[in-house]
């Protein structure tokens, strides 16, 4: 019980210090809109015929340009959850002191990447509506009542985020480079994961990688059934998939995470300035 | 010895010192490999996507883009944003910190002109910018396998030599104007998102409602790019691009000018209200 | 029979490797080149229950290390610990149940969130039963003087009030043990004042303070007991006053002489009415620290030493025993040094 209610202070707070730096809660709408949305939006319809997606239909088997675009963004903002939103925001606490005060509280470490994720999870949310306000208002994204049977894929994907997480935060608390990593590898792995374009583009060697990720299969059920697109694989298949990789994301980012905080307890990084 | 002697040893001094605290940040010069290939390819990926090798929707793009030859145009594009994005925040955060550190007024009491704070950073970027277009042209020729002839990759250097000024009169203007904000980072967001989004850097501009485009029209590296594809993928010479280049050199002295007459100003405000360190 | 040790070490021991191990030395499974240094080097304690007890040293001398052992924060390399009978390796979250620890200060408080935010939050996370923690963070408030404040952000808050936040943080557990490193340093001399009666109001409700200090006044005033620490190990330990007791001097005076050759005979004629503590020499200035029984009888001697050897004495300074003195005397060097 006290773990849970730890959980929701942790997010209460990240929800709360977030509020006050107005211009980042703004740059979570702006920031995705002026360099994924529009331009995206503006270079697909560049290769309209008659006002359809006639290549999108060819390469994907929907001319939903915006629906496509809007499903692979909302992806990715799940993929930026979990690197920007939990692993490099522990991180920063690192580097600013305030992660020694909550490691020194009973609170169990691993519910501070719980907590976070559930604060991060709100203005993931908040900047989705946003996101697709605008896509409706502007760009003609059509919601139909059908994509609520992709809601499913969509909460795979998000707990699958949270085992990575997990993972990531480990990483992240030990290496020098955080910032770089976590923008590089944050950008290949919504790119592996096919949020802009499907996975069968990238060069052979790296489509074993898009198809170890939990990511690429929630990605392809989504827009399989909100979009009716053609999958790349058997519906069903890819949700053992999705399902198999998001289970086995928890023991493995657990592991690594523990193993990053006792590597900090041995060598003393905690606090380092 | 000259005063135009020791400006230019000035420049020269802000330059160097400007290469030496990137070589400090490994990461940063990774990041200036890293980047300029992973987006463009990205994009290219994302265009196969949207043309699906359809004849009729690469021959619709090569109607608005100009060419069907995406990676050319994508790439262009990307050096462009990239150009901007070193220089925005080079440009931006140099003269920025030069203020909160207080150098800048070390500077002003020097006999240097005042226009060396202004100016000299951006020749320190010169180094990144070579670095990035080298990327860029390598990443086209060995993972797209593209080699567009000697002679118009020459005429597209030129072009890219003259459209510094330029783009240097872009950064010195924004450096002088963000010296009143607190914040320079999301200036930058929204500054270079103005560009990506009216200068055609992935898109063609005829994507562009009609009075965007008229925007588009003002800002030189909407020319620049412009030029750079045409020579690359259409064949034509800086012959017939030189009405375009023409308009390009005199939106840089007015630029130039603009940004000398904002920094003037605020730098006779300072001096009147003896807030020299912060403005 | 007696309470358990609010706190106990046995030859506890930290060492840090400095400079790094590349992937590629690892897997060549090149010899490890790494400079081992010894923080903390077999470091014995037994803190009581009920008394502040003070780690004195300089910077540099395994104090912070030795904190952030107990607090479970650092993995010993050897040795065993035991805070409040309970060993913080094999159950690290007990400990910190029972801990209140104040480490880096001010750095550890979130700047955008008030303080009652941040108390609010960290109520959580120390587990305190909802029912109890607004009446719980009011409590602390009012004992830090911050009640008025509580709902500023923190970033509007003077060093000494986020000082006294993190203080206030640390009581929300309602610990039996409070643990704090440096705690008063940046702080002006009043607000140093306060922190220090804070200090004081917790042992007079019972807790146990363990506290670090390079500043041997705070460890005098404040601590019942001190450990003298350097170079990870603990050189003395006593009340204050028997620490002062052991230099066998009432007081300390501080010449200042001035002189051109060789000082070895003036050190050595000093040397026969008091103990040189320590000297130093720089250009035409000789400074002496000298412990004595009575500045009355060693002065006049110090005159006539300087005279019979052809120097001059500038400046004297008499000055009661110090801490610093236990120190100087015990390892040669200031603590400041």
């Amino acid at each position: 019980m006290g773990e849970i209610r730890a959980a929701f202070a942790i997010a209460r707070k990240e929800i709360r210090a977030f509020s006050r730096y107005r211009i980042a809660v703004a740059s979570t709408v702006f920031t995705p809109l002026y360099q994924f949305i529009i331009p995206a939006f503006l270079f697909g319809a560049a290769f309209a015929v008659n006002g359809r997606a006639a290549g999108l239909a060819a390469t994907v088997g929907t001319d939903d340009l915006p629906g496509f675009i809007f499903f692979g963004g909302l992806i990715g903002g799940l993929i930026g959850m979990a690197f920007w939103g939990v692993a490099f925001s522990i991180r920063m606490e690192m580097d600013t002191g305030t992660l020694e005060a909550t490691w020194l509280t009973p609170t169990h470490h691993e519910t501070v990447v719980i907590g976070r994720a559930l604060g991060s999870l709100f203005w993931f949310a908040i900047s989705q509506v946003a996101l697709f306000a605008f896509g409706i208002w502007v760009l003609g994204l059509r919601l139909r009542l059908e994509m609520l049977l992709a809601l499913p894929a969509v909460l795979c994907a998000i707990l699958a985020m949270v085992g990575i997480a997990y993972l990531l935060a480990g990483i992240v608390l030990l290496i020098r480079e955080a910032n770089f990593f976590v923008d590089t590898a944050n950008f290949l792995f919504g790119m592996l994961s096919g949020t802009a374009f499907p996975v069968t583009l990238l060069p052979g060697v790296l489509q074993p990688i898009a198809f170890a990720l939990p990511t690429t299969y929630a990605i392809d059920i989504l827009r399989v059934q909100a979009l009716g697109a053609r999958p790349l694989f058997d519906p069903a298949l890819e949700y053992v998939a999705l399902v198999g990789l998001t289970l086995v994301s928890y023991p493995i980012g657990r592991w690594v995470f523990g193993r990053a905080e006792e590597t900090m307890r041995r060598r003393g990084m905690l606090a380092q300035y | 010895m000259s005063l135009l002697g020791a400006d230019l040893r000035a420049f020269i001094a802000a330059a160097r010192k400007e290469v030496r605290q990137q070589r400090r940040y490994p990461t940063l010069f990774l990041g200036q490999i890293f980047w300029p290939v992973l987006l463009p390819a990205s994009w290219v990926l994302m265009g196969r996507a949207y043309s699906g090798n359809d004849p009729q929707a690469l021959a619709a793009f090569a109607d608005r883009a100009g060419s069907s030859n995406i990676a050319v145009f994508v790439f262009v594009g990307y050096a462009m944003y990239n150009w901007l994005s070193v220089l925005l925040w080079g440009a931006g955060t140099a003269l920025r910190q030069e203020q909160l550190r207080g150098t800048l007024e070390a500077v002003f009491v020097t006999p240097a002109t005042r226009l060396v704070p202004l100016f000299g950073p951006g020749v320190g970027m010169l180094l990144p910018m070579a670095v990035i277009f080298a990327s860029n042209f390598l990443a086209l020729r060995f993972f797209f396998g593209i080699f567009p002839p000697i002679g118009a990759v020459i005429q597209a250097a030129v072009i890219v030599v003259l459209g510094i000024p330029a783009l240097y009169a872009i950064g010195a203007l924004f450096a002088a104007s963000v010296l009143r904000f607190g914040e320079v980072a999301p200036v930058v967001q929204l500054i270079r998102g103005m560009f990506v989004l009216a200068c055609g850097i992935t898109f063609p501009v005829a994507m562009l409602p009609l009075w965007a485009q008229v925007w588009a029209k003002i800002l030189p590296p909407t020319y620049i790019v412009d030029d750079i594809r045409r020579i690359l993928l259409r064949g034509d010479t800086i012959a017939d691009v030189a009405g375009d280049v023409a308009i390009v050199l005199s939106l840089a002295v007015v630029t130039g000018i603009l940004a000398v007459a904002v920094f003037r100003y605020l730098e006779m405000s300072a001096r009147r209200t003896g807030m020299l360190g912060q403005f | 029979m007696t309470a358990a040790p609010a706190v106990e070490t046995k030859d506890l021991v930290k060492v840090f490797e400095r400079g790094r191990r590349t992937i590629w030395q690892r897997l060549r499974r090149e010899h490890d080149k790494r400079e081992r240094f010894r923080a903390v080097d077999g470091i014995d304690l037994v803190v009581e229950p009920g008394e502040i007890f003070g780690l004195l040293g300089p910077n540099g001398a395994g104090k912070t290390t030795t904190m952030k052992m107990l607090a479970t924060l650092l993995i010993p390399t050897s040795g065993t610990i035991r805070v409040l009978g309970i060993d913080p390796l094999m159950r690290p979250r007990e400990v910190r149940a029972r801990l209140g620890a104040m480490l880096s200060g001010e750095r550890s408080l979130y700047m955008k969130l008030t303080g009652r935010e941040n108390l609010e939050y960290f109520a959580a996370l120390y587990h305190v039963p909802p029912g109890e923690t607004k009446a719980r963070i009011e409590k602390v408030l009012a004992a830090a003087k911050l009640a008025d404040r509580a709902d500023d952000y923190v970033e509007r808050y003077s060093t000494g009030m986020r000082q006294r936040l993190a203080l206030a943080r640390a009581l929300l557990p309602d610990p039996p043990l409070v643990v704090l490193d440096e705690p008063t340093v940046g702080l002006d001399p009043q607000a140093s004042r306060d922190l220090r009666d804070r200090v004081r109001e917790l042992k007079a409700q019972g807790r146990t303070v363990l506290l670090t200090t390079h500043y041997m006044e705070e460890a005098d005033q404040l601590c019942d007991r001190v450990a003298i620490i350097d170079h990870g190990r603990i050189v003395a330990l006593d009340t204050p006053a028997a620490l002062k007791r052991t230099i066998r001097a009432e007081e300390v005076v501080h010449l200042e002489i001035g002189l051109d050759g060789d000082e070895s005979a003036v050190i050595d004629r000093l040397g026969r009415s008091a103990t040189v503590a320590r000297s130093e020499r720089s250009n035409g200035t000789l400074t002496v620290t000298a412990h004595c029984a009575s500045a009355r009888d060693f002065v006049p001697a110090a005159f006539d030493a300087a005279r019979s050897t052809g120097t001059t004495i500038h400046h004297v300074e008499v000055v009661p025993v110090t801490l610093e003195d236990v120190f100087l005397a015990l390892t040669g060097r200031a603590l400041r040094e």
